[in-house]
């Protein structure tokens, strides 16, 4: 919705809001859930629709006593309905051509308590059969309005997108969409509003550049994260060591991003606030080692164990949109973490010779890397304490058999994740130890050197 | 080139790995044997987390009065009903006195949704229908209609609404109930002004709570406060259709003696009858709340079982109001219990208490007088307080777990 609809619906509602009572006919309903089923057969695409009567403007129902509906003259008035404000707010696209617009085949107004768009069979027979009995009193606002539209299509098969602007129903829309390809699969989605056109059965470079693209935002857009960052760039700014040690941080949040995207981290209210607690620990660890000057060649360890903790703070933020990942989860996930490790290096890009001069001209280098890591150590400090103070809030969580059984199954993740990353270690000083003639330097044993040294 | 003795570090490394791997697998295994071997086993029943953050505050200094009904809509938008200002005392609503700044009751019907924000907000006196002197009980039919109750003196009616405040029907008139002789208007709290009237078709008695039955479009009235018994009217019209007392019994409105819980149960219902709720196999619950008992019936009124809950207690009883799990069985059944200040949770099939959770007090998940209790799609549960507690609280639904204590106390996050 544009920021001019806002204003023009805000300032509508004002207008409304202080005529007298009587006068206000018909208000824009706050709240408006729009249910769609979207299945292709054949030669025919089948969309089943159910958008409550309130949000709908403009179109005047037949009423009798007490303003209910007059069902059996109401036909015509529900088909104009469908036809202005379900099919004529509906853009469906089939391998990037937009349909024709659709039939309407059958329209039906329902009780707000009829559930049969649980399902598309129930609610296909809802559509397809009886009308309400014509002494049914039903206040028109109270009623619901079910349409079946048929779309021609070339292919059951084809791709197909949708874009459904029901955002002028209500001051806040969700659309419950369901797409039904053949195959017996069904991929469910959650609009808001105007959510703009969207791939039903999306490719998977459609799906990984979507997500690659969440995954650059996201690393941008979280300060703890770059924090982190930072503190991992002040002792040591080689560019290649870096990239090894931000690629050990990608990789460990690789892992736990998967595994709580396929269900295995605790599904307990107390587990969120324990990773935005370590998270913000990673940062103090990492400050504090910068300003005591610990040896970094083990850094990539440390990027690695804590890169795991930070995997589970970026799963927080892609609850709610994995449902655009179509049958490409892993794909998906995978582009999200491309696209953090993308966003990592442009901050490295900038951060780098940032650094470089600000150590060449302001401040010796030594003195630079303990104010910058005192500042970093000091904000980082008062995120720990404040979510320390929230995680304390819930207490020890009972021992359970089933409890355990889940932490030693998240424990043993973190262990084949810890052997992995141990092995590609060995293997890589091996091979660099083999070769070190005429390859002094292999890119693991970079990332295992100091800086300085 | 690596040396012998790194590498058989590696190895051992490796090696040990694997095996510490292989260790935590058999005991994961081990454990969810036990655990389910243990889920098995045990009487489970849902669990639940009180949410402190929800409602969302009230906008316009608005304060909820005694709130004596709740329910919740199709869109899982929560629907509570209170008795503002006439439950605030003056140092409450000084704004409405014009004697300070905080604060005015609040209209009495209510509309919340699921984030805890106040949608819409009506009632009170209008054109076209008698408004109750003691609003009590709220229902949203299948329809989308609002049914409100009310238990003040002259108080012997039911109105419906639309969820827009739109007057659609009163079933009942007002002051049927008052004495031959007894003036309006004076002492009409009194009910020594009133007289029952359980076998009147037209008019009530002080209705408690209302539930519809899509199926029949028949509205169950727990009538209530000054009758003892359940009357079943038209959806549509308001026309009687039937009613019945205790155990299917001609309801008598003879005064009973005070509850003893060692005399035989009482014949006929004590008032307040304060609920009557259709289950999905359609059995009618009924709360004989002062008599400590559920009684189950027939739609027709024909006595099925009866159950009674935490007997010992006297004054105002122990069976205020009654929500279904939202399972497709409704295997569970809430119980409102306002003296001893918790929930009940019973096995509908058995009418068993399985275990309860609450507590006196005026911190989150705990009570002053728990009256109302209704269910969301979701299994969440939604009280109301009457007295001085004057609240709504929602209970989030934290799946079944086995049964650990009879009484859990206050539920607060993250407590087993």
């Amino acid at each position: 919705m544009t920021g001019v609809h806002v204003r023009l619906r805000a300032l509508l509602i004002a207008v409304l809001s202080v005529a007298p009572a009587p006068a206000l006919a018909h208000d824009i309903p706050r709240d408006v859930t729009v249910l769609l089923f979207a299945r292709p057969e054949g030669q025919i695409l089948r969309l089943l629709a159910r958008v409550p009567l309130k949000g709908i403007m403009d179109v005047e129902f037949p009423r009798r006593e007490r303003d209910y509906v007059d069902i059996p003259r109401a036909d015509q008035a529900l088909r104009d309905a469908a036809t202005a404000w379900i099919a004529g707010k509906l853009e469906i696209r089939e391998a990037d051509r937009r349909l024709p617009a659709p039939r309407i085949v059958s329209v039906r107004m329902s009780l707000e308590s009829d559930a049969s768009f649980g399902s598309y069979d129930a609610a296909l027979a809802h559509v397809m059969g009886p009308a309400l009995p014509p002494d049914t009193t039903i206040f028109w606002e109270q009623g619901l309005l079910d349409v079946l539209l048929e779309y021609p299509i070339q292919s059951d098969g084809s791709r197909f997108a949708i874009h459904a602007a029901f955002d002028r129903l209500g001051l806040s829309v969700l659309t419950a969409l369901r797409f039904l390809p053949p195959g017996g699969s069904v991929r469910a989605f959650e609009l808001r509003g105007d959510a703009g056109l969207i791939e039903l059965d999306p490719r998977w470079h459609q799906a990984a550049l979507r997500f690659v693209r969440l995954g650059f935002g996201h690393i941008l857009e979280g300060a703890d994260h770059l924090l982190f960052l930072l503190c991992l760039v002040i002792p040591s700014r080689r560019v290649r060591t870096l990239v090894g040690i931000v690629t050990a941080f990608t990789a460990a949040h690789s892992v736990t991003l998967l595994a709580s995207a396929y269900g295995y981290a605790p599904d307990a209210l107390w587990f969120p606030p324990l990773i935005e607690l370590l998270i913000a620990i990673s940062i103090v660890y990492v400050a504090v080692e910068n300003i005591v000057g610990t040896s970094l060649s083990r850094r990539w360890v440390i990027t690695f164990l804590f890169g795991l903790v930070h995997g589970f703070g970026f799963s927080f933020g892609l609850e709610h949109t994995l449902q655009f990942a179509g049958s490409h989860l892993v794909t998906s996930l995978l582009a999200f973490n491309a696209g953090v490790e993308l966003g990592q290096l442009l901050v490295l890009a900038v951060l780098v010779p940032a650094m470089g001069l600000l150590f060449r001209f302001v401040v010796a280098e030594r003195m630079g890397a303990i104010i910058l890591s005192a500042f970093v150590a000091h904000a980082a400090w008062h995120w720990m304490a404040e979510r320390f103070e929230v995680l304390r809030q819930f207490p020890w969580p009972a021992v359970t058999a089933a409890g355990l059984a889940s932490g030693i199954r998240l424990l043993m993740i973190v262990i084949t994740a810890s052997a992995v990353a141990w092995w590609v270690s060995v293997v890589g000083r091996r091979a660099g130890a083999d070769g070190s003639a005429d390859r002094p330097h292999s890119a693991l044993r970079r990332a295992g050197r100091p800086a300085d040294s | 080139m690596t040396s012998n003795p790194l590498r058989r570090r590696h190895v051992a490394v490796g090696a040990g790995l694997v095996t510490l791997l292989a260790v935590l697998a058999v005991a994961q295994a081990l454990l969810d044997n036990t655990a389910e071997a243990q889920s098995q086993g045990a009487v489970r029943a849902p669990r639940f987390e009180v949410d402190p953050l929800w409602p969302k505050p009230l906008p316009n200094h608005w304060v909820l009065g005694a709130t004596i009904g709740v329910w919740v809509d199709t869109d899982d938008h929560v629907w509570i009903v209170h008795r503002s200002s006439s439950t605030l005392a003056n140092n409450e609503k000084a704004l409405e006195l014009k004697t300070g700044e905080c604060c005015a009751g609040a209209p009495p019907v209510l509309e919340f949704d699921q984030a805890g924000n106040l949608l819409r907000h009506w009632g009170g006196p209008g054109q076209g229908y008698e408004w109750p002197d003691s609003n009590h009980g709220i229902f949203v039919d299948y329809k989308g209609n609002v049914w409100i109750g009310g238990n003040g003196g002259p108080d012997s009616h039911v109105l419906k609404f639309t969820k827009d405040g739109k007057f659609l029907l009163q079933i009942g008139r007002k002051g049927a109930r008052r004495k031959a002789g007894a003036a309006a208007g004076s002492n009409e709290g009194d009910v020594a002004g009133f007289v029952g009237g359980s076998n009147d078709e037209v008019s009530f008695g002080r209705v408690a709570k209302i539930f519809v039955d899509p199926k029949a479009n028949e509205a169950y009235f727990s009538d209530g406060y000054l009758n003892k018994r359940v009357a079943v009217v038209d959806a549509d019209t308001g026309k009687m259709k039937r009613w019945w007392g205790a155990y299917g019994n001609k309801p008598d409105d003879t005064p009973l003696p005070a509850y003893d819980p060692a005399a035989p149960p009482a014949q006929q219902f004590r008032n307040p009858v304060h609920c009557a709720d259709l289950s999905v196999d359609r059995l009618l619950y009924v709360c004989d709340r002062v008599g400590n008992r559920i009684q189950v019936f027939t739609p027709e009124g024909k006595f099925v079982k009866e159950a009674f809950y935490t007997k010992n207690t006297k004054d105002a009883g122990s069976v205020w109001d009654i929500a279904f799990s939202r399972d497709a069985q409704q295997r569970y059944i809430f119980v409102a219990d306002g003296v001893n200040e918790r929930v009940k949770v019973v096995d509908r099939q058995t009418l068993q208490e399985l275990t309860n959770f609450g507590d006196g007090g005026r911190q989150p998940g705990q009570f002053y007088g728990v009256h109302s209790i209704a269910s969301d799609s979701k299994g969440n549960l939604y009280t109301t307080e009457t007295y001085e507690g004057k609240r709504v609280q929602r209970f989030v639904y934290k799946g079944l777990a086995p049964v650990t204590k009879q009484n859990q106390g206050t539920v607060w996050p993250g407590s087993k």
